[in-house]
């Protein structure tokens, strides 16, 4: 397949430019007005259109086959030999003037090539690349975009490591009699039974103090202070959700009793009977915390809560009708981006953000920090996707005298992190 | 009123041993039971009793179904996974003391290897008592068998100072009896304690050759009165004592929490019961079948039923020995590391085996054997007697 597709991808860069499909309509002040309400864009577009714009002018809009496509063949065949996954990673553009209201585009495309087979956090796969390019009617080029995408073998072993926000496969079944303890976890505590009437601690809990045979219960909280009474480092088989070698250990509590957990913070060579060891809590998805252990002695880790943060610049709630009305108006109707329903269906959580989307915000964000800069390229690295429901945080950063660093977060973690640079003459 | 004496094996029966049986489960169950009850000389119209685990999957109709019984009087199931096997015979010798049932098949058939395999990694569900204890323990991908096992067996490692060569030479011995034993599936293939400390991790401190293998086939063991058994083919397996047992704070697995770990209470419970029914002491035992899941439960075993002192076993095994020409000649057949894992009742077999004299790796002048079920959880034991 590597021998078929390195020749495929030889023939296809050997063709060069071809033209791609044509530009519906010449740009237009009610796509900008589309565009603008859309995005949030103060701007005063006048007569010029949105450089982050460009690709819009030749998307084919709600129509069956888009196709024709310079890279549908290389894509087609990493398809046919198990590189099924597809991530986009990265889009560049390049604005060597900006365009205005009245123009009639021109549009074509080249194939970029192919690198791989590269090991990747999705899989194995090969980064695939094209080339966009704008012209105007007299020919002249007023645009180009690099598009790169990933396309991977998806892990056989699915769910060896929880995929980035996504739920722990091992979580606990949680009971009346329990519920109090996983409630403590969640507020920071490491709950310890307790009888009401003669004060027997015991872990796990259960409803009848095995003592007294009273069903009055109450708890106290660890101290979070004690030793590894016995434990065992796990190398096989594969348990989903965990990357082994791991430490399970059963942890001898200040208090008297014992508990089972994961020894973190250190070699699992390094873990023995008697290591005195302190309370942690692991974050395992958005939902599960687990009280987990560490050498005692092991410097604090950084608070989970970061000092205040600096507000972002930029602070967009992805509400659904902003994931939806952008996409629209930037002539996408790829329905992972408006309907629900079938995102879910394609394995994802929500709806979420396009990248002309995430073009278009980069730029806004670029700009609102370099008021009337004219922008000469914005190359954008994708990350977790933006879905509706969650919050865009951007913010920029200054990286020369013409370059603005600008990086998009979502609860998941970066959604884009990219370089802009201005005109010098601005 | 005792149940010693009452009741014995009569018949026992299994199907080959394999890594992929190629057929359903209750076709290992029902082909065990019909050379079972063939083998009491009886036929299934004898039948009117059947027990098996709970964690089976042939249902005790489905079995009469198969085997044409007309009425069955006697049903019942023993929980707690390997923990049942010796317990099926209890429960069968008690509905025959007290003339519940006159002729009663115990059976364990599974597809261990090509089915659902008992070492992956589990998953906990529902919210009764069992998935609540798993909860404690899943979530940290505590996960497996083996896992649970090595905890204990670190802690007794701490305790004792005994060391993985100690478990090797547990497993070292299962080879070399499976490897004389034409059903065993490591048959002519022993190891050496070399080989067994060079084999991977699977949980540190258990190395691979301290896991027993997983397997698919059926057993199944023909109950009836010791009076019946007199008149029917085989010289009877009496069984002198069969006893269940737990220990204090007793989990499924995970009996971590209170008290010493480096021990068996469990199997504590069940020799104390099996030593008092039968009269008989450790001395008294000429060889044993001690549950062989993993490796380090043999140890503790040998001190719970009085073998030896606590954490001695190690020395026991280097100096007494516990091959065919040792002191304590154990799981002959090759336990279930050598011969296969049938949640312990290819072992009660060889048990039966032993005292008919028809063993393999027959041991000299048999009288009494002492047989355990599974280890770690609530478990089981029986001793049969030669009636010779």
């Amino acid at each position: 397949m590597h021998e078929e597709l390195t020749a495929l991808a030889e023939r296809l860069t050997a063709l060069g430019e071809q033209p791609a499909l044509p530009c519906l309509d010449p740009v237009n002040a009610a796509m900008i007005r589309n565009w603008t309400q859309a995005l949030g864009d103060p701007g005063d577009w006048a007569d010029a259109a949105p450089p982050a714009m460009i690709q819009v002018w030749s998307m084919p809009g709600l129509v069956e086959h888009k196709g024709g496509g310079v890279a549908d063949e290389p894509l087609r065949l990493l398809n046919e030999h198990g590189y099924t996954g597809v991530v986009a990673t990265n889009c560049e553009q390049t604005y060597d003037r900006y365009v205005k209201v009245g123009e009639h585009l021109r549009s074509t495309m080249r194939f970029g090539g192919v690198t791989g087979p590269k090991k990747t956090g999705m899989g194995e796969g090969y980064f695939v690349t094209w080339y966009q390019s704008w012209y105007d009617a007299d020919d002249q080029r007023v645009a180009e975009m690099l598009f790169r995408v990933l396309k991977f073998q998806p892990r056989k072993r699915a769910g060896n490591a929880p995929k980035k926000g996504g739920k722990y496969p091992l979580q606990p079944a949680i009971g009346l009699d329990t519920r109090f303890f996983w409630d403590g976890v969640n507020e920071g505590e490491l709950r310890i039974q307790r009888c009401a009437d003669c004060g027997t601690l015991r872990h796990p809990p259960g409803p009848m103090c095995p003592s007294c045979n009273s069903t009055n219960r109450e708890h106290v909280v660890a101290s979070g202070r004690g030793t590894v009474y016995s434990y065992v480092v796990h190398h096989h088989p594969p348990v989903p959700g965990r990357t082994p070698p791991y430490v399970v250990a059963v942890v001898e509590l200040a208090e008297g009793v014992r508990v089972v957990g994961n020894v973190n913070g250190c070699p699992p060579e390094d873990v023995h009977v008697g290591m005195p060891v302190r309370l942690v809590f692991e974050r395992m998805d958005d939902e599960l915390t687990l009280p987990q252990w560490t050498p005692a002695g092991a410097p604090e880790p950084v608070a989970e809560a970061t000092p205040e943060p600096e507000p972002a610049e930029l602070e967009i709630p992805l509400t659904p009708t902003f994931v939806i009305a952008t996409a629209l108006a930037t002539r996408d109707f790829t329905p992972v981006h408006h309907d629900t329903a079938l995102a879910r269906a394609q394995g994802t959580k929500d709806i979420f953000l396009n990248i002309l989307t995430t073009m278009g915000v980069v730029q806004r964000a670029a700009l609102q920090a370099v008021p009337g800069g004219k922008l000469a390229t914005i190359a954008v690295r994708l990350g977790v996707p933006a879905y509706a429901g969650d919050t865009l945080r951007v913010r920029t950063e200054r990286a020369g005298d013409h370059t603005l660093k600008v990086r998009g977060a979502v609860s998941l973690g970066d959604h884009v992190t990219a370089t802009v640079t201005f005109k010098e003459d601005a | 009123m005792s149940l010693s004496g009452k009741a014995a094996i009569a018949g026992i029966g299994a199907t080959e041993f394999s890594k992929e049986s190629g057929r359903s489960e209750l076709q290992l169950a029902a082909e065990a039971c019909l050379a079972a009850i063939k083998d009491a000389g009886l036929s299934p119209s004898d039948v009117d009793g059947l027990v098996t685990f709970t964690a089976d999957a042939s249902a005790e109709i489905a079995v009469q179904r198969e085997l044409g019984i007309p009425a069955l009087r006697f049903f019942s199931r023993v929980d707690y996974g390997g923990g049942a096997a010796a317990g099926t015979v209890a429960h069968a010798a008690m509905a025959v003391a007290t003339g519940q049932a006159d002729v009663v098949v115990c059976y364990r058939a599974f597809n261990e290897r090509s089915g659902h395999r008992f070492g992956q990694a589990n998953k906990s569900g529902g919210t009764g008592s069992n998935a609540m204890e798993f909860s404690w323990h899943l979530p940290y991908g505590f996960a497996t068998p083996a896992a649970w096992v090595a905890m204990q067996a670190r802690r007794y490692m701490h305790e004792y100072g005994a060391t993985s060569e100690d478990f090797g030479r547990v497993a070292v011995t299962m080879r070399r009896h499976a490897a004389t034993n034409p059903k065993a599936w490591f048959h002519g293939r022993p190891i050496t304690l070399e080989e067994h400390q060079a084999s991977r991790w699977i949980v540190d401190p258990l190395h691979l050759l301290d896991c027993c293998q997983e397997s698919d086939g059926g057993v199944a063991i023909v109950v009836t009165s010791a009076e019946r058994a007199r008149d029917l083919p085989h010289p009877p397996a009496v069984i002198a004592a069969a006893a269940q047992g737990t220990g204090p704070d007793q989990m499924m697995m995970f009996s971590y929490y209170s008290g010493d770990i480096a021990a068996l209470p469990a199997m504590g419970t069940v020799g104390e019961a099996l030593w008092r029914q039968s009269g008989l002491t450790a001395a008294d035992v000429q060889t044993a079948v001690l549950y062989d899941h993993f490796t380090p439960f043999v140890l503790i075993q040998l001190e719970e039923l009085g073998f030896c002192g606590r954490g001695e076993a190690k020395d026991y095994i280097r100096e007494q020995g516990i091959g065919l020409d040792g002191a304590l000649p154990l799981n002959p057949h090759g336990g279930q590391l050598g011969e296969a894992y049938i949640h312990g009742m290819n072992g009660i077999a060889e048990g039966v085996r032993q005292i008919r004299g028809t063993s393999v790796n027959q041991v000299a002048d048999v009288r009494n054997v002492l047989v355990t079920a599974g280890t770690g959880v609530p478990t089981s034991g029986l001793i049969l007697t030669g009636t010779g």
